[in-house]
């Protein structure tokens, strides 16, 4: 009887330990609760200049905790359309390109923006401004070649993808619908139509073009001059120059197709205060002018003042500007699929 | 009659001993468990069983089962949603395209190439392993468990620098004058094996060395001092009773290799594609489920019936 009696007066402090500690520690937490943002983003640069550029300066003085989720857009995306059914989902930001905001918002998963809530939004530049999220950075696609291995300097899409550079040529592997979209500028298609392309680009293979898994991949076969031509967006153009790479770019006579990075709520977002918080951060003037400078990407917000050196290097000028062309976003989601397998079967395969 | 005959089928016996090693520690267990039930505590069975099992139900059993039902839906492409049905369409998809086809043959491949290189090379360290009386013994084990230290996507990444068309082999050949230009060993099907077969390799020695280890170094003596030629004491002795270490170690790197992930990703590059990068890319790429569950599963099996395909063979032999 008295060894029961101790061990229950034991487990009655314990329990009332463990009831005052709950209470302790979980107060706090619940109060931080809606003060927690959890950003669905690439690892790597991108993540380190958010928390630098946007987090520490803006967010965390208010009092907001940034958490990220980083990982590749694809597992995000997988993850986001898993979530699909749940009350609440894990994330509260995701940040993907603009083409996969599209699929996302496609696909019911994202939330409408509610653009009164974003009072930085008032300088975005309107084709910047989807209903399903919102630019933060861009840059476009051009053509970066070595100096030294490439005598004559390409100005069109069809210089560059010419199956006359053989193995000097190279591609990247994860981004084939840009690569269609360039071939296809370049033998008389259009940014709805990527059929004429691809019979260039087959000849490119032929001709033993290089395919990179990977931006990083492809990077490390101009540093080692494994390839003297390719094409990338102008921002990792300048990024690799900053690196010591020798490459210079050139904005294709064809034209120069957007590459626009946003960033959107998914629907069952847990905290959908702080995920405006962060989009209203984002478009800060400071915030855009310091990715410019780090990441050669150009501001989406009209009052972000970037030097007259670093727009040179990273924006285009009137008559380029007068070239951008945007994305035919329902075309490209559309034929996504039809896209991939013919990249996998046919010209890689 | 084989003078050896006798000693060769006690020699067997023991070392059935040694890879039966699981039986009898479950028949440990069973003579445990009912002393525990003379004393009255018959629950204890099930609540040591129960943990395991329902772990294994959760974490395993139920996902196949929803991965199977997923196999069977329907992808709608433009869209790039995945529609519910009942239809084998994505199962016919794969084996009507020479190109997913392709994909599984290279596999399979890769597979055996690796775990043959795996057991030529891993039987002789295994067997200098097994016999060495070396008071460095744990620390040679140690070393060749040491690949397994760092994770394939490092592993990998240091294979990347070898082999490189700037990498430590061209630079070589090519300061030596032995090549003028490089030779092209990264994302080929070259650079995958090896790098392959180098993540596997410590599990063929290891599965190898505890099997020589249980085989008496007498029968080995006995088969030479009846005049026997070494390759015939191998082929006769050593390597019949070795087979269950053989087996074991054939299956795990065979399993290991058809299921390769990170290596033929990073060492052989876009063009060269194995079903579990195409599993990945199913799913995760082209958001197209109910193809890449199939094709899961197609990768199950061709792995399970090849397992136990070989199972039966050696099993057969053995008995002889």
């Amino acid at each position: 009887m008295t060894s029961r009696f101790v061990l229950s007066r034991r487990a009655a402090l314990r329990g009332a330990a463990g009831v005052a500690g709950a209470a302790a520690l979980g107060a706090p937490a619940l109060a931080q609760a809606n003060k927690k943002v959890v950003v669905g983003t690439w690892g790597g640069d991108y993540s380190r200049l958010l928390a630098k550029n946007i987090e520490t300066p803006i967010l965390i003085p208010k009092g907001w905790e940034v958490v990220k989720d980083e990982a590749q857009d694809p597992a995000r995306r997988a993850k986001v359309l898993a979530e699909k059914s749940l009350r609440r989902g894990t994330t509260d930001i995701q940040a993907l390109s603009a083409n996969n905001m599209y699929d996302m918002n496609e696909a019911g998963t994202l939330e409408p923006i509610d653009y009164s809530k974003i009072p930085n939004a008032a300088n975005l530049l309107p084709e910047m401004k989807y209903a399903w999220g919102l630019g933060h950075i861009y840059s476009g696609k051009v053509i970066l070649y070595n100096p030294k291995l490439i005598a004559t300097p390409p100005t069109t899409f069809a210089d560059t993808l010419d199956p006359k550079h053989g193995n000097k040529l190279g591609i990247i592997d994860i981004q084939y619908q840009y690569t269609m979209m360039a071939a296809s500028l370049a033998s008389g298609g259009a940014m709805n139509n990527f059929e004429p392309g691809k019979a260039r680009l087959l000849e490119c293979r032929k001709a033993g073009v290089r395919i990179y898994p990977t931006n990083e991949a492809l990077a490390q076969g101009l540093k080692n001059e494994e390839i003297g031509l390719c094409i990338m967006w102008k921002a990792r153009a300048v990024q690799w120059q900053n690196a010591g790479i020798p490459v210079q770019t050139v904005a294709a006579k064809e034209g120069v197709p957007l590459f626009v990075s946003g960033m959107c709520i998914p629907k069952n977002a847990p905290n959908k205060d702080g995920s405006y918080a962060y989009l209203d951060a984002m478009l800060t003037p400071s915030a855009q002018e310091a990715f410019a400078i780090d990441m050669g990407y150009n501001p989406t917000v009209k009052n972000a003042k970037v030097a007259a050196d670093v727009q040179k290097r990273i924006g285009f000028d009137e008559e380029e500007q007068a070239r951008l062309k945007d994305l035919d976003y329902g075309y490209l989601s559309s034929n996504d699929s039809a896209f991939k397998e013919w990249w996998d079967k046919s010209f890689k395969g | 009659m084989n003078p050896l005959r006798p000693l060769l089928r006690a020699e067997r016996d023991n070392v059935m001993a040694v890879v039966t090693a699981t039986t009898t520690d479950a028949a440990a267990s069973a003579r445990l468990i009912a002393a525990e039930e003379r004393g009255g505590a018959r629950l204890t069975a099930a609540s040591l069983v129960t943990p395991a099992t329902v772990l294994v139900a959760i974490g395993l059993l139920i996902p196949l089962v929803i991965l199977f039902r997923y196999s069977l839906n329907e992808f709608v492409a433009q869209r790039k949603l995945m529609v519910e049905a009942v239809t084998v369409a994505n199962y016919v998809k794969f084996f009507t395209d020479p190109y997913y086809v392709n994909i599984l043959v290279r596999t399979l491949r890769v597979s055996v190439t690796v775990t043959v290189i795996c057991l030529v090379l891993g039987f002789p360290l295994a067997y200098v392993l097994a016999r060495t009386q070396s008071r460095f013994k744990n620390l040679l084990i140690m070393l060749v468990v040491l690949p397994l230290f760092v994770g394939n996507a490092v592993r990998a990444a240091g294979w990347m620098t070898l082999f490189g068309s700037k990498g430590a082999i061209n630079a070589t050949l090519m300061g030596l004058g032995v090549i003028t230009t490089p030779i092209e060993i990264m994302y080929t099907e070259t650079a995958v094996i090896i790098g392959i077969a180098a993540v596997n390799l410590p599990f063929m020695v290891l599965s190898l060395q505890s099997v020589i280890e249980g085989i008496s170094r007498d029968v080995e003596e006995a088969a030479f001092s009846l005049g026997a030629h070494p390759v015939a004491m191998f082929r006769r002795v050593l390597w019949p009773l070795a087979l269950p270490g053989v087996l074991a170690g054939t299956i795990l790197t065979f399993i290991l290799g058809m299921n390769a992930y990170a290596t033929p990703v990073l060492l052989g590059g876009p063009k060269f594609q194995m079903m579990g990068p195409l599993v990945y890319g199913q799913f995760a790429g082209v958001n197209n489920w109910p193809f890449g569950a199939a094709i899961s599963f197609i990768l199950m099996t061709a792995t399970l019936l090849l397992t136990v395909a070989a199972n039966v063979i050696v099993q057969r032999r053995y008995k002889r």
